[in-house]
């Protein structure tokens, strides 16, 4: 009996080693970061490293607003985050009741080639879209950024509402049918009510994934006009630097913490939805 | 008759008009520049030099002959391999210990996804902060352990090692809910049999939960290891690809020959073998997923 207690005593603080552990490692960074952004220039540099925080400075974030149009970016970031999210998941929802609803042929041939064209990767389409973009006078404009923003969303937005209309009985739609209720009205008032759980988590993944693009960005804006927050961090290391190896860590840090902290607030309070998400992303 | 064909005809022009929005954003954005790449591959393209010349298989020939891409191709598979193992190991452990009941667990969960949604850039970014020799976290924690003070960026194999870390601690989170949710799938009838047949925990779980987990951890692995070959965004703020080409990947690449050489028609080149290895992976992949699904 006295082994039993102790292997269960044994079995509870390794759990709540391995748990503190976890947690260790995945906020000490993020604490670090917060850290280095809110000390004062000549404190940041200690060692050993002090990590009490010694004073909240916030110096760093005059700093970085006067040298670079910040909020510029950030309206940016949003904007094309949100509007991208709206337009794909419009765009998708309309394919993805054709598919789920109306047997149509080639419907599956749908599905498959939207799933293979998202495994095209970026990198395999950027020089002809920079080509194309130029011709079309694209570059450095939002509109050009929400094409092709939005673009990358289709593919698993349609996947995944379809699976969440297939879980959705038909025969909720079949009384407006009888009515006679025309295409749109039917999707408005019957449709989007039923599958909004499933919209809202899109929502929230795909406006996370616009957020904290890059890559795009940096190959299609390159004027102050279209650029979003994660250009930024590049930007504010050079600030006031004498010289290119010369890197403000501290500046660096609080953009950082300019472009994350949206995207924390979202995952913390709808992690469930989130988790549902991207599950059935996979299941499904 | 007549009514329910053309009935039946409106549903399916209907469908048309609905699936062609996504298919034409995606046709513009996506397959063409696909197939121009591809195109493009076969010449000697330049907007510098202002050529457009066809050149055939040269950009291919000259793929395997150049050093640049033969060390990138070392690393893309180190760090693929490496940085997969320890997410599916570390992801399932992770599944496994928020599967637990525990005061705050939904709070621990939130936090397991705070990486996940950080930028990929903002965290790449940071590492190399993180990694600092003198002022870094990593190397403070290192020092007070053992004294030293390694010169993480520097050497190449602690390079690829900090590429690969900070990729782990980014992604393993999307790995954890993925198997966790996997775990809360499996009926919990199975492990109370196994408890009546005297099987203690790490028996149970070698053979109830991992042989049922297997299609979902297989099917992970090929869609990690897919976007491990197509990182760009930690190797272009943490190390460059350095020291020298150590931690070069495909899309960094790509990257440098297109647009800061701006040498089109090679770039392309090296874009297709990048779309190669990553059909070949998922290919490889889907054949074992299939035997997976034979067996269980």
């Amino acid at each position: 009996m006295d082994t039993y207690i102790f292997t269960r005593r044994l079995r509870a603080t390794l759990f709540t080693i391995t748990l503190v552990l976890f947690l260790v490692v995945i906020l000490l960074p993020i604490y670090y970061i917060f850290l280095t952004a809110f000390a004062p220039g000549e404190k940041l540099f200690t060692k050993p490293l002090t990590y009490l925080p010694q004073s909240f400075a916030i110096s760093r974030f005059h700093d970085i607003f006067s040298a670079l149009p910040i909020a510029r970016y950030m309206f940016n970031t949003t904007l094309l985050a949100t509007a991208s999210t709206v337009l794909a998941l419009t765009v998708s929802l309309l394919a993805a009741y054709a598919i789920a609803r109306l047997q149509f042929p080639g419907a599956n041939l749908v599905m498959i080639g939207l799933l293979a064209s998202s495994m095209l990767p970026g990198t395999a389409t950027v020089i002809p879209l920079f080509q194309m973009f130029q011709q079309f006078k694209l570059m450095d404009t939002l509109l050009g950024l929400l094409l092709l923003y939005g673009s990358a969303l289709l593919p698993i937005t349609t996947w995944v509402l379809v699976s969440f209309l297939r879980q959705v009985p038909e025969e909720i739609e079949d009384a407006a049918k009888v009515d006679g209720a025309s295409f749109f009205p039917l999707l408005w008032r019957i449709v989007l009510p039923v599958i909004r759980p499933g919209i809202a988590t899109m929502f929230l993944i795909n406006f996370i994934v616009g957020w904290n693009e890059f890559f795009t960005p940096l190959i299609f804006a390159r004027g102050p006009g279209a650029k979003v927050i994660t250009m930024a961090l590049s930007e504010a290391q050079v600030i006031g630097a004498a010289s290119e190896f010369q890197v403000s860590w501290g500046n660096m840090s609080a953009v950082a913490i300019l472009a994350t902290i949206p995207v924390f607030i979202i995952t913390l309070i709808f992690q469930r939805q989130i988790v549902e998400g991207i599950t059935s992303g996979v299941f499904k | 008759m007549g009514t329910r064909q053309s009935l039946s005809s409106r549903r399916v022009f209907l469908a048309y008009l609905l699936v062609t929005p996504v298919l034409v954003w995606r046709l513009f954005t996506s397959v063409y520049p696909f197939l121009r790449t591809f195109y493009l591959s076969f010449f000697d393209h330049s907007p510098v030099r202002r050529t457009f010349d066809f050149i055939g298989l040269d950009n291919y020939v000259a793929l395997t002959r150049d050093a640049n891409v033969s060390a990138t191709l070392s690393f893309t598979f180190f760090f693929t391999t490496t940085s997969v193992a320890l997410q599916v190991l570390l992801g399932l452990g992770i599944a496994e210990l928020l599967n637990q009941r525990f005061r705050l667990r939904n709070l621990t969960r939130a936090v397991n996804l705070l990486p996940w949604a950080m930028a990929p850039i903002v965290i790449a970014t940071a590492a190399r902060w993180i990694f600092h020799q003198d002022f870094g976290l990593v190397n403070d924690i290192i020092w007070r352990l053992s004294g030293e003070r390694p010169l993480w960026l520097v050497n190449i194999t602690s390079a690829r090692f900090a590429v690969t870390l900070t990729d782990v601690w980014k992604n393993t989170a999307f790995l954890a809910i993925i198997f966790l949710s996997g775990l809360q799938g499996i009926p919990s009838e199975l492990y109370e049999a196994a408890k009546i047949d005297g099987s203690d925990g790490v028996r149970s779980y070698w053979y109830i939960t991992l042989p049922l987990l297997m299609p979902l951890i297989i099917s992970m692995i090929i869609f990690t290891a897919i976007f491990r070959v197509l990182s760009f965004e930690i190797v272009y703020a943490l190390t460059g690809g350095g020291p020298g080409t150590a931690t070069s990947l495909l899309s960094y690449l790509v990257y440098l020959e297109g647009f800061r050489v701006l040498n089109f028609g090679y770039a392309s080149a090296i874009a297709m073998l990048l779309f190669f290895i990553v059909l070949v992976v998922g290919l490889l992949g889907y054949g074992l997923l299939r035997r997976a699904w034979e067996r269980l």
